[in-house]
């Protein structure tokens, strides 16, 4: 292959890396606050296809609402719609919780069969259509050019993907969204709050925080996000609704905010590591290795992940009381492990 | 921020009485005054009810009648942020603070200094504040240490300086010293003083009578609710402090004495100790006997390591350094299973956290010890019908008062539901006993049933210790005593010691260094002195 | 009032704001709301029709078989749920163990020789063994390292759900079929239909046998007791000196074994094949009966039953009239949420979650 061919093939390939990446990013980062602040949102599976699918309804119906409007109103008017239904589904599991007492986590699993619900449910009753949108014309989300950059051709590569056309405007929320996050949770007031919350919400409390308020805060901000990331899904590479669009993605979310430590570069690379292996999965097939194994290695590293962080809080843990023994025996001669549950 | 006064506050409280809806009274009048500029101990064991006035004076509770007086006003406080707001600021015992913020973080948390239209947090600001005031008060800070790498007494710094930056004029301290070492105690009471000569208030809630007469000026104590003394620290002597916080108790017929000295003991605890991630050890150099047929009672506030002593004997946690041994055979560390095996028996201090399963029946409660053998169980199979019956005869045994065996344990009263506890126990025959507050919140009939079948079983030729807050429990059945102060033990006494005596060492006010519980350790003399 | 009439006047009352919901939505969408709302009701059961000459002719037979086996498996996912919960753990892993144990269940019938009834035990060994082996592994990284099951058992679901495909893709499909899917299972390891037009077959006796059994290990045995004990109170079990660990890793294992079971009744009485594309999300739905029928074993085959009811009378009513029957979806979330809202329908002298 020549050197421009493998530059074009390596820039196909990042573009549908990052198209894997983003909506998971999205919806990542909007977990990864909710769970910084204590309220852990089981239901990002459900708010990503709420805002998929009303982002498609609001962008093929627009036109009907606003007829005399230019054309770039309408995909826009779709994103407005899609946000206001993910942001409404977040806020009833947030009252559910907040209020009514409901367990969060089952209150998540609620959310997202209601939304599986209400998604076809009315998609046949607008359309008569099962299975898609596909009757419907709904418009995509703008792509944007960085201008400028023509000069460096790799950078042009990274930043306007291939044909040079530029990547789709979600994509760059998504890459942006995470210098957000880092910056909200922790350069605000709200993040510092959000933070202690989740963390300590009895001290949040004693401090004079609105400690509910600010998880509905959370929920809602997690809602945006994980909207976000449904509308990349139906108003980005494909322009159309389908029925179980998310595919998981929404769970995905959740084990990327942990395989990431709970931080916002972690969350970005392991974002970046589940859409490497949705992209790969395909193009392994060279290698003899089945998709299916590829597809794999996502939950599985989270899992390892999980096992290695509880390891290494528990190593801490065995210093902090060794280091202590010295209290009692100055050599530090011990008879077992200090303080633990015998067994 | 409120323009306020910078003075300390003169703090009064008057006449305050609270009733908690299970109808216990926990403050019947209790008036106190705090002038400016004053160090003020208020004293009291556990259940004395200082920390429901505690509560009432930080807005936590309102009280039923009564009210709290700030520089001549009377305040009604709705909730912790009125009191905070008109000046009083509390240093909780179980510190409030998020690990993994820093120390400026956790100080300005709820009135964080921002910048700019964004509400970018200032951490610059932040920081400044935190040192200008550690500089103002004379405390030291870091102020970009994450808390959660400080040790206690730095962390219960922070709790200061946040109650400071909120502008605390009067600063309420619960138990401070219990978790520092001495010398962070120290530490503490000179930061007091400094902060004190430089315009504050402070209120010292505490059982320590030693801080009574270390730090304060003045001091109230109260017992039962009610405030029963009070003066000027450096006017009272020891022994009238400790007669003030204990009381002077009617001697109640008690059982027997047993004298065990000469004996070989059952139980050989050698030099236990149990460390804890931060702060001090939580149990040091514990030795001690006991031996079969007799009752060793180990007095002391709880929150002095109580728990941590039965949970190691107990075979539920390993302790750090240190030996016990039963009959010979090596005890500590090998589950609570193996221990029980050996004949250990136990009635944990909590009785709704670790005594019982609220949701299950009593049937299901009285077994959960012994279930996984024969005769409750075949092969993986419960024997109900031998359950139930055997249940029954508990119940019947006791005395307890429900429906019958399938009731479920959350509809007994709390005596009952010790009585089933302590039958559960008893139905094992256990060679050793640990009954860690038995008596505690439960009907004095229930009570005077529970203390017979500790003497039963002593007299039976059982081992028991028995851990208690309640000097006039330990003064009734135990046959020796053993005085446990800051996880150490710092007196050991025959079994008819006055309580006032018992006080004096409960309270740190006496103390004998090294004291050890064995069976052939001397009696702690006259009480000495404790230096410092 | 007594807890019992309390908590039947709080599932009435559940079922009453259900119902309601369900009209609600039925007269928004539906030109003949009230034909739809019966249909919703009753399109599950059979018609019994008597004439003179006839006599007694049952009509719809295959339909309400349908729901039978449909009750069946959701019966049997309730239960697996159900495990996790009773000892306080969040185990979502009920679908991956039910894909593995189909495929455990329709491996061991057609690669073992078939000898008539030994085949049969042998896939039902193979289905349990393989749904249990897999709830324990989830349960051993909670017991063990501490992991959030909820994440670890949701990842699970996925490497699992992966392995069935990889295995259905790879070694075990019938290239005679114009579809990925698994050879037919042998007939003598298929099990054979009772009622003639439907599938129900043996496994109609799960229905008591394994809610008895579920209830039965819950109550009357030491693991059971322990995992009970475990969800109340593991404080309390610890000082008691219970296996804590045990019970909390034995609570996912048999639930997962229950699940296993499940997937043995898709493969070798149900589908006798399996598809590769098989639909993922019906753990959820065990998740649901098990909210349903309040994690007490003995409910559960009820509760399955009128949730299959329900999803069976949502199918005669998309094709009669004009509702969809995804309609019922919106009304089992409705369930979930209700169920689990403690303040909303409030219950007398529960003891909070702590």
């Amino acid at each position: 292959m020549s050197g421009e061919a493998l530059g074009l093939f390596a820039a196909g390939l990042l573009a549908a890396w990052l198209r894997a990446t983003a909506p998971i990013l999205l919806a990542a980062l909007g977990g990864l606050v909710s769970e910084r602040a204590g309220v852990i949102n089981v239901g990002l599976e459900g708010l990503m296809l709420v805002a998929a699918f009303f982002g498609v309804l609001g962008s093929a119906f627009a036109p009907q609402w606003w007829p005399g409007a230019a054309a770039w109103v309408y995909p826009w008017a779709g994103a407005v719609l899609g946000l206001l239904a993910a942001l409404l589904l977040a806020l009833v599991l947030a009252v559910f919780h907040l209020e009514f007492g409901a367990d969060l986590i089952v209150a998540g699993i609620g959310i997202n069969l209601l939304a599986a619900g209400v998604t076809v449910f009315t998609m046949v009753t607008l359309t008569g259509d099962k299975g898609s949108t596909a009757g419907l014309l709904s418009h995509a989300l703008p792509t944007l050019h960085i201008p400028g950059v023509a000069g460096w051709p790799l950078l042009d590569a990274l930043l306007n993907g291939d044909g040079g056309r530029g990547h789709h405007v979600l994509i760059y929320a998504a890459f942006g969204a995470v210098a957000i996050v880092a910056w909200l949770l922790w350069r605000t007031r709200l993040g510092l709050r959000l933070r202690a919350v989740g963390e300590n919400p009895e001290a949040a409390r004693a401090a004079g925080l609105p400690v509910k308020r600010l998880q509905y805060l959370a929920l809602a901000f997690s809602g945006l996000l994980a909207g976000l990331g449904g509308l990349y899904l139906s108003m980005g590479y494909l322009t159309l609704f389908q029925a179980d669009m998310t595919a998981g993605r929404g769970f995905l979310a959740l084990a990327a905010v942990f395989l990431g430590a709970r931080r916002p570069l972690g969350t970005l690379a392991a974002a970046l590591l589940f859409g490497a292996a949705s992209v790969l999965a395909g193009r392994l097939g060279l290698l003899h290795i089945p998709t299916q194994v590829v597809y794999m290695i996502p939950p599985a590293a989270t899992v390892i992940a999980m096992v290695l962080f509880a390891q290494r809080r528990e190593q801490l843990r065995r210093r902090a009381l060794a280091a202590a023994l010295t209290q009692l025996t100055p050599t530090g001669a011990t008879t077992s492990t200090p303080g633990l549950p015998s067994r | 921020m409120i323009q306020r006064s910078d003075m300390p506050g003169h703090l009064a409280v008057r006449q305050l009485v609270k009733r908690y809806p299970n109808g216990v009274l926990a403050s019947d009048g209790v008036s106190f005054d705090v002038p400016a500029g004053e160090v003020h101990a208020v004293v009291g064991e556990n259940g004395a009810g200082k920390s429901t006035v505690m509560k009432m004076i930080y807005g936590l509770e309102a009280p039923d009648a009564g009210e709290v007086v700030l520089d001549g006003r009377p305040c009604h406080f709705k909730s912790p942020a009125d009191a905070i707001a008109a000046g009083i600021g509390l240093v909780p015992q179980h510190l409030q603070l998020v690990s993994s913020l820093t120390v400026a973080e956790n100080i300005v948390l709820g009135a964080e200094p921002v910048r700019g239209m964004l509400r970018r947090f200032d951490r610059q600001r932040a920081e400044t504040l935190t040192r200008e005031l550690a500089r103002q008060h004379g405390l030291e800070a870091d102020a970009t240490a994450l808390v959660a790498e400080l040790s206690v007494g730095q962390q219960q710094r922070v709790e200061i300086l946040k109650a400071l930056h909120r502008g605390a004029r009067v600063l309420l301290l619960d138990e401070p010293t219990a978790l520092l070492s001495p010398q962070e105690a120290d530490e503490l009471f000179r930061s007091l003083r400094g902060m004190v000569d430089r315009g504050l208030t402070v209120v010292l809630i505490t059982h320590k009578l030693s801080e009574v007469r270390e730090v304060s000026d003045r001091f109230t104590v109260m017992r039962a609710g009610r405030v029963v003394g009070g003066g000027r620290s450096k006017d009272h002597t020891q022994a009238q402090l400790a007669e003030l916080i204990v009381g002077r108790s009617v001697d109640t017929a008690s059982a027997p004495r047993v004298d065990a000295r000469g004996r070989e003991p059952l139980v050989k605890v050698r030099e236990l100790g149990v460390v804890r991630a931060r702060g001090r050890a939580e149990l040091q150099g514990i030795s001690l006997d006991i031996a079969a047929g007799e009752i060793l009672g180990i007095a002391g506030v709880e929150g002095n390591g109580q728990n941590r002593l039965a949970d190691v004997l107990s075979g539920l946690i390993a302790p750090s350094v240190g030996s016990v041994s039963i009959g010979g055979a090596p005890l500590a560390g090998r589950g609570v299973r193996h221990a029980r095996e050996l004949g250990v028996g136990c009635v944990p201090e909590d009785r709704l956290y670790s005594g019982v399963a609220v949701g299950l029946s009593v049937a299901e409660n009285s077994a959960a010890a012994d279930y996984h053998r024969p005769p409750a169980s075949h092969g993986g199979l419960l024997d109900m019908h031998f359950i139930r019956q055997r249940a029954r005869a508990l119940l019947r045994l006791h005395e307890v008062h429900c429906r019958d065996e399938q009731v479920s344990m959350v509809t007994l009263s709390g005596g009952n539901m010790q009585k089933v506890v302590f039958g559960r126990e008893l139905q094992a025959q256990p060679r050793f006993l640990i009954a860690s507050q038995p008596t505690r919140g439960v009907d004095i009939g229930a009570a005077q049933g529970l203390r017979r079948s500790l003497v039963a079983l002593r007299d039976a030729g059982a081992a028991v210790l028995l851990i208690s807050a309640d000097l006039d429990e330990i003064s009734a059945l135990a046959d020796r005593v053993a005085v446990l102060y800051e996880g150490r033990l710092v007196a050991h006494f025959v079994g008819r010691v006055s309580p006032r005596t018992l006080g004096l060492y409960m309270t740190g006010l006496a103390c004998e260094p090294g004291a050890c519980a064995t069976l052939d350790a001397p009696f702690t003399e006259a009480p000495v002195e404790a230096t410092a | 009032m007594s807890r019992a009439v309390s908590g039947s006047f709080r599932t009435l009352a559940m079922a009453a704001l259900v119902l309601a919901l369900a009209w609600a939505l039925i007269a928004m969408v539906s030109h003949e709301p009230l034909h739809a709302f019966r249909l919703l009701l009753t399109g599950a059961l059979p018609e019994v029709r008597w004439s003179p000459e006839l006599g007694f002719s049952v009509r719809r037979m295959a339909r309400f078989g349908a729901v039978i086996e449909e009750t069946i498996t959701l019966s049997l996912l309730g239960l697996a749920v159900l495990f996790g919960f009773r000892a306080r753990q969040f185990s979502m892993g009920a679908d991956g163990q039910f894909f593995l144990g189909a495929l455990a269940a329709a491996l061991a019938s057609t690669w073992v020789a078939p000898l008539p009834g030994l085949s049969l035990m042998l896939a039902a060994i193979a289905a349990v063994a393989a749904g249990f082996m897999w709830g324990l592994l989830a349960g051993v990284l909670k017991a063990r390292f501490g992991a959030n099951e909820i994440v670890t058992t949701l990842m699970l679901n996925v490497v699992a759900i992966q392995l069935y495909r990889l295995v259905i893709t790879l070694w075990f499909n019938d290239p005679s079929a114009n579809m990925i899917v698994s050879p037919l299972v042998p007939d003598g390891a298929a099990l054979t239909p009772w009622v003639s037009r439907t599938n129900i077959t043996a496994f109609v006796l799960s229905l008591p046998l394994a809610a008895a059994a579920a209830w039965w290990l819950l109550n009357r045995s030491t693991t059971g007791f322990e995992i009970r004990v475990v969800g109340d109170s593991p404080t309390f079990a610890a000082q008691v000196g219970m296996p804590v660990r045990r019970a909390i890793a034995l609570s996912m294992a048999l639930g997962g074994a229950f699940a296993g079971l499940a997937g043995l009744h898709v493969s070798n009485a149900l589908l006798k094949r399996l598809p590769v594309d098989l639909n993922p999300g019906i753990g959820f739905e065990g998740l649901v009966i098990a909210l349903m029928a309040r994690n007490d074993p003995a409910a559960v085959p009820l509760a399955a039953l009128l949730y299959a009811c329900l999803k069976a009378g949502a199918q005669a009513m998309e094709r009669a009239s004009d509702v969809p029957r995804e309609l019922v979806l919106v009304l089992q979330a409705c369930i979930v949420l209700l169920v689990v809202s403690e303040r909303l329908l409030p219950t007398f002298a529960r003891r909070g979650k702590a």
